[in-house]
C-alpha cells in the first residue's frame, strides 16, 4: 500500500512536478490549491506526510499547518513547507507551527524524495 | 532530452507571453479600469497631471497585460507539466513491463524453458533405461530358458535309459517264467512311463525352444527399437540444444536492448529532473510579476493619496512605492535584482530539518 502526500500549492506547475517526482517513487499524491482546499482533503482519508507552499491565497502556509495540527488525527503527521520563501522569520514561524522541514525552491527532484523518504517510508 | 524540453519551455513562454499583448481579455481589464479611474482635478499641477494620467490609463494596462501573461503562463506551463507526467508514467510502464519479461523472479523465461525442456528430454532418458533394464531381463531369461532346454534334454536322456532298463527287466521277467509275471508287468509299467516322460521332455524340449525363439524375437526387436529411440533421443536433445542456443540468443538481444533501454532510461530520468527543476521557472515567475502588478496597482492610489494630502504638492513619493514592492518579496533573486538592478541568479534548493 503506498504512501500518500498531500502537496498544497496554489501554482497547478508546482503540483504538478512535485506528483512526478513523488510518483516516480511510488508515492499516491492528493493535490490541493491552498489551505482551505487542504483542510477539505484531510477528511475521509489517511495522509501520510503533507508538503505545502507558504504564501497561497485564501489561507496561507503558516496558519494551514497550525490548523493541521489543532487535527487528532494529523497531530503528528510530518509537514514539509516547500517555498520561494527566504524570510529566516518565516521559516521560524514555520518550525513553532510544527513544520518538520523547509525546502526552498525550485526543487531538486532527488533532495526532495530524499527528504520526504526520511519523513516517511513509500 | 533537455534541451528540447528547454525549447519548448522557451516557445511556450514566448507564445504565451506574446499572445498576452493581444489578449481580450486584458483589453477587457484595461476598459474597465480606465472607465472607474478618476480624472485629475482642476487644481492639480501640470505635471501632477500628466502623472495621473499615466497612472490611470496606463497602470491598469500594464496590470492588466501582466494578469493575462500570468494566467496563461499558468495554464500553458501546467497543462506542459501534465503531458510531462503522462510521459514519465509512460516511461516507467514500459520499463517495467520490460523487466518484468526478463526476470519475473523465477529465473525468466529462458531458464524456464531450459529446465521444462530439460525435463522433457530427461524423461525420455529414462522410459530408455527402463527398456535396457527390459532387454536385460529377457537376457536372463533366455538363460534360464536355456537352462531349461538342457534340464528337458537330461530328462529325455533319463526316460530313454529308464525305457531301456525296463525293457530289460521285461526280458528278465519272461525269461524267468510264471515266477516272474508280475515283475514283467512292472517293468511293463516302468516302460510305459519311461515312454510317457520322454515324450513330456520332448514336447518341453519343442516348447522351451519356441520359447527361446520367442525370446530372441522379441529381444532383437527390443534391441533395435531400443537403437532407433537412442537416435531419437539424441537427435531430440541435439534439438533441444539448438532450440536454446536460438532461445538463448533471442533472449540475449532482448537483455541487451533492455539494458540499453535502462541505460538511457537512467540518462533519462536525470534530464527528468532538469526539467522538473526547470518547470518550476513558472511559479517563480509568476510570483515576480504578481509583486510588480500590485506595486503598479499602488501607483493610482499613491497619486490620489498625494493629491489629497497636498492637493498643490510637487512630488510623488517613489521611495513607499519601491518600499511596498521590497516588502512584498519573497525571493533573494527579487531583493538582489531590486538593488543592483541587475538579473540575480537563481539559487539552488536548500533544505533544513526541524
Amino acid at each position: 500500500m503506498p504512501k500518500s502526500v498531500l502537496i498544497v500549492d496554489d501554482s497547478a506547475s508546482v503540483r504538478q512536478v512535485v506528483t512526478i517526482a513523488l510518483r516516480g517513487a511510488g508515492y499516491d499524491v492528493i493535490a490541493a490549491v491552498d489551505g482551505q482546499d487542504a483542510l477539505k482533503k484531510l477528511t475521509g482519508q489517511r495522509i501520510h506526510l503533507i508538503i505545502s507552499d507558504v504564501n497561497m491565497p485564501n489561507m496561507d502556509g503558516i496558519t494551514f499547518v497550525q490548523e493541521v495540527k489543532k487535527l487528532p488525527a494529523y497531530k503528528f503527521t510530518p509537514i514539509i513547507m516547500l517555498t520561494t520563501e527566504s524570510q529566516e522569520d518565516k521559516k521560524r514561524q514555520a518550525q513553532a507551527a510544527g513544520a518538520k522541514a523547509w525546502v526552498t525552491k525550485p526543487f531538486q527532484p532527488p533532495q526532495m524524495l530524499a527528504a520526504v523518504a526520511k519523513l516517511v517510508q513509500p | 532530452m533537455a534541451e528540447p524540453i528547454q525549447l519548448l519551455l522557451v516557445l511556450v513562454l514566448g507564445g504565451v507571453l506574446g499572445y498576452g499583448f493581444a489578449s481580450a481579455r486584458a483589453r477587457r481589464a484595461v476598459r474597465a479600469r480606465q472607465v472607474s479611474a478618476a480624472a485629475p482635478a482642476p487644481d492639480t499641477p501640470a505635471h501632477l497631471h500628466l502623472i495621473t494620467d499615466l497612472a490611470t490609463k496606463v497602470a491598469p494596462v500594464w496590470s492588466a497585460q501582466i494578469d493575462s501573461s500570468r494566467a496563461q503562463m499558468e495554464t500553458a506551463v501546467s497543462g506542459l507539466a501534465e503531458q510531462f507526467g503522462g510521459i514519465v508514467s509512460n516511461l516507467d510502464e514500459v520499463l517495467a513491463s520490460s523487466a518484468v519479461v526478463l526476470d519475473d523472479g523465477d529465473g525468466g523465461a529462458f531458464e524456464r524453458s531450459r529446465k521444462r525442456l530439460g525435463d522433457v528430454v530427461g524423461t525420455l532418458d529414462d522410459t530408455l533405461a527402463v527398456k535396457r533394464r527390459a532387454s536385460q531381463e529377457l537376457h536372463t531369461l533366455l538363460g534360464l530358458n536355456e537352462e531349461l532346454k538342457r534340464m528337458a534334454a537330461e530328462v529325455t536322456g533319463i526316460a530313454g535309459q529308464t525305457h531301456l532298463l525296463a525293457l530289460n527287466a521285461s526280458i528278465e521277467a519272461a525269461r524267468v517264467g510264471a515266477a516272474g509275471a508280475a515283475f514283467g508287468v512292472v517293468a511293463s509299467e516302468v516302460r510305459q512311463l519311461a515312454d510317457r516322460s520322454l515324450g513330456i521332455s520332448e514336447r518341453m524340449e519343442t516348447k522351451v525352444t519356441g520359447i527361446a525363439e520367442a525370446i530372441e524375437s522379441v529381444l532383437t526387436a527390443a534391441q533395435e527399437s531400443a537403437e532407433r529411440e537412442d537416435h531419437a533421443v539424441a537427435q531430440a536433445n541435439d534439438e533441444v540444444q539448438g532450440v536454446l542456443e536460438d532461445l538463448l540468443s533471442v533472449v540475449s538481444t532482448v537483455r541487451d536492448s533492455s539494458a540499453q533501454l535502462e541505460n538511457a532510461a537512467v540518462g533519462i530520468r536525470a534530464e527528468i529532473n532538469e526539467a522538473i527543476v526547470n518547470l518550476q521557472f513558472q511559479d517563480r515567475v509568476g510570483q515576480v510579476l504578481q509583486h510588480l502588478r500590485d506595486n503598479i496597482d499602488r501607483l493610482p492610489e499613491l497619486i490620489a493619496r498625494t493629491r489629497e494630502a497636498e492637493p498643490g504638492g510637487a512630488s510623488l513619493d517613489a521611495e513607499a512605492l519601491l518600499k511596498a514592492l521590497a516588502e512584498d518579496y519573497t525571493m533573494h533573486e527579487e531583493r538582489q535584482a531590486h538593488h543592483s538592478g541587475a538579473v540575480a541568479r537563481v539559487r539552488e534548493s536548500e533544505i533544513t530539518f526541524f
